[in-house]
């Protein structure tokens, strides 16, 4: 199938000697992340949450096994073959947001907005900004943001670009109930809009989204 | 693409510094000045040395006579052979030979309000080897008059000497070539009179110079004896300093105007000079290159997290060099442009105060000068684009 993960005996280098890995239900075993899924990966700290994210995301090839997408391995594609991935096919919030602190709101939204043909007009940033509650700070410096903030910016962010997964990591970890509920409803729209994929991870059993599979790590 | 430029213009500065930006144009504007000066005059040295026709004053054209001394007076003759011989040496372009006229003549003034008499001798050369532009160097029996060059030696020599002890006036050269005299050509059949016209003044071969077709008809009808034997030819070479030339003249006891070959050492001087200028540019342009690679390595190097950060949001490879490319070489292309314009116009100046002293060049720039621009262009380009790769990737 197309736009589909198959995860085959990852083993993170990182991990492999811990007794946990034993009780995954992700490492060490053949996973089939199917497209438009809404995928929870739930586990305590310390287990690879944010190792599996950047696994998937390609940023990280330390790992034993296989991790195919549209059936290419990941860990085989060229650095130009993982932009145009980035760009079109998918999206991320990362748990450390990485967000430009030197580029107020509205820059580090439209780089990847524009870093290939925009998906969307800069009017629906705004309206994303301003369902969000951030609009007053879109001028902003990053660095002058609060974290939580800064959370819906990278939120936002991922948002503007086209996709057919969306990854996140803890992405509601630093935002109170309400900004927490008005971020799913963003999200989900987007993901319905698109027909995407997601896959969040969290500390704890959460209910954010309607989620189709749950793992544990 | 204007919105991604502008977020990576701030992401990614220039940090190399204005200074060291400065120094870089500098060196790469002096690198190509000096080696964009030194093609073209080469090709303007080339222009001048090769021209058929041209009115030059650095050509190297020499004529060749035998040695003159006790032991060789009244055989002067150069033979058929060495002629060939001659024209068979590398140094040679060409060869060309002089024919004296073999019957007696003179020129006297039509006008009695400046009258002048004189016995002459003339010789006669192929249009080749003239350097009078636009003149028609032919003769016909019906043609109105004989055209006739004249050294300028001879124009100084009446103006500055004879005019003065005659009481004679001076005479500028457009009234020399206005005026139409008597040739009176005597033979065995008697004298007959034709006109002459001064078409010219040359400094190449000191003879009064007539077309060949006039000479051999004098020399058919009104000389006296046998066909006459070649006494000087005249040559054209690239470089009379050749060793080649001079022991070839030597070993055949010939010799020529060694105020031309001592001209022509002035000419390799200028060669050395050009020669000097060539590397200094080659080795400024190796150090403008050079202080490009490290700025463009020192900015790469000092927005390494910004660049990786955009990576990771997906920004490709080639995005960033295009960006980069945009930021580096812009200011190259206007260099090599400003290089190439000043160039030119210092060509046009140079062939403004040359045309006024007769030295033909042209005007515009050649192609060699624009292609060494446009090659430099695409090396710099090349420099920056591996440079850019190198450490992008």
């Amino acid at each position: 199938m197309a736009n589909m993960f198959q995860l085959q005996n990852i083993i993170p280098q990182t991990l492999r000697d811990r007794p946990s890995m034993m009780h995954s239900g992700i490492w060490g075993k053949l996973v089939q992340l199917n497209p438009s899924e809404c995928i929870k990966i739930t586990a305590p700290s310390g287990t690879g949450k944010t190792t599996l994210i950047h696994f998937l995301y390609g940023l990280r090839n330390d790992y034993t096994g296989h991790i195919l997408y549209q059936q290419q391995s990941l860990a085989q594609l060229s650095g130009e073959a993982i932009a145009v991935w980035r760009q079109q096919e998918y999206s991320i919030v990362f748990q450390d947001l990485r967000l430009f602190p030197q580029l107020s709101a509205r820059e580090n939204i439209e780089l990847n907005r524009v870093l290939q043909n925009p998906y969307c007009l800069p009017a629906a940033v705004e309206e994303m900004a301003d369902e969000l509650g951030i609009t007053h700070i879109m001028q902003q410096p990053v660095h002058q943001c609060s974290y939580g903030e800064q959370q819906r910016i990278a939120i936002i962010r991922a948002l503007v670009q086209p996709f057919n997964w969306l990854l996140m990591d803890e992405p509601f970890s630093h935002l109170d109930q309400a900004n927490t509920s008005k971020a799913i409803a963003l999200i989900e729209r987007a993901c319905k809009k698109r027909n995407a994929g997601m896959l969040v991870t969290n500390l704890d059993d959460d209910c954010f989204f309607n989620y189709t599979s749950t793992y544990h790590l | 693409m204007r919105q991604l430029n502008s977020i990576l213009t701030k992401l990614i500065r220039n940090r190399a510094g204005k200074a060291k930006m400065v120094m870089a144009m500098v060196a790469l504007s002096a690198a190509l000045l000096l080696l964009l000066i030194s093609v073209q005059l080469q090709v303007n040295y080339h222009q001048l040395l090769n021209q058929p026709n041209g009115r030059d004053s650095i050509a190297d054209f020499l004529v060749i006579n035998k040695q003159l001394n006790d032991g060789s007076m009244s055989n002067t003759t150069i033979a058929d052979a060495q002629v060939k011989q001659l024209a068979q040496q590398l140094f040679v372009d060409a060869v060309g030979v002089l024919t004296p006229s073999r019957f007696k003549a003179s020129i006297e003034s039509k006008s009695s309000s400046f009258p002048f008499y004189t016995d002459i001798s003339f010789e006669s050369v192929g249009a080749d080897f003239i350097d009078i532009p636009g003149v028609e160097w032919t003769w016909q029996e019906q043609s109105d008059y004989i055209p006739i060059i004249v050294p300028n030696q001879f124009l100084d020599f009446y103006n500055f000497q004879f005019s003065f002890s005659q009481n004679l006036p001076q005479l500028s050269p457009a009234i020399l070539k206005m005026l139409v005299f008597k040739v009176n050509i005597y033979g065995p059949k008697g004298a007959i009179s034709l006109n002459g016209k001064i078409v010219g003044f040359s400094d190449r071969i000191a003879a009064l110079l007539v077309p060949e077709e006039f000479m051999q008809w004098g020399n058919k009808v009104f000389a006296s004896g046998e066909k006459g034997a070649v006494s000087r030819v005249i040559i054209k070479t690239k470089d009379p300093t050749n060793p080649a030339l001079s022991s070839f003249l030597k070993r055949n006891q010939l010799t020529t105007d060694n105020q031309k070959m001592r001209f022509s050492k002035y000419r390799k001087l200028v060669d050395t000079v050009i020669a000097i200028s060539g590397i200094t540019g080659i080795l400024l342009l190796v150090f403008a290159l050079l202080i490009f690679t490290l700025m463009i390595q020192l900015t790469i190097s000092s927005a390494q997290s910004e660049i990786v950060l955009l990576v990771t949001l997906g920004a490709s490879p080639k995005q960033l060099s295009r960006f980069l490319m945009r930021q580096f070489f812009p200011p190259n292309v206007w260099v090599i442009v400003g290089s190439t314009v000043v160039v030119g116009i210092l060509q046009f100046l140079l062939q403004q105060v040359l045309s006024s002293q007769q030295i033909m060049l042209s005007a515009w720039l050649s192609a060699y000068t624009v292609g060494t621009a446009l090659l430099l262009g695409v090396l710099v380009w090349w420099v920056n684009k591996i440079s850019i790769r190198k450490y992008i990737g």
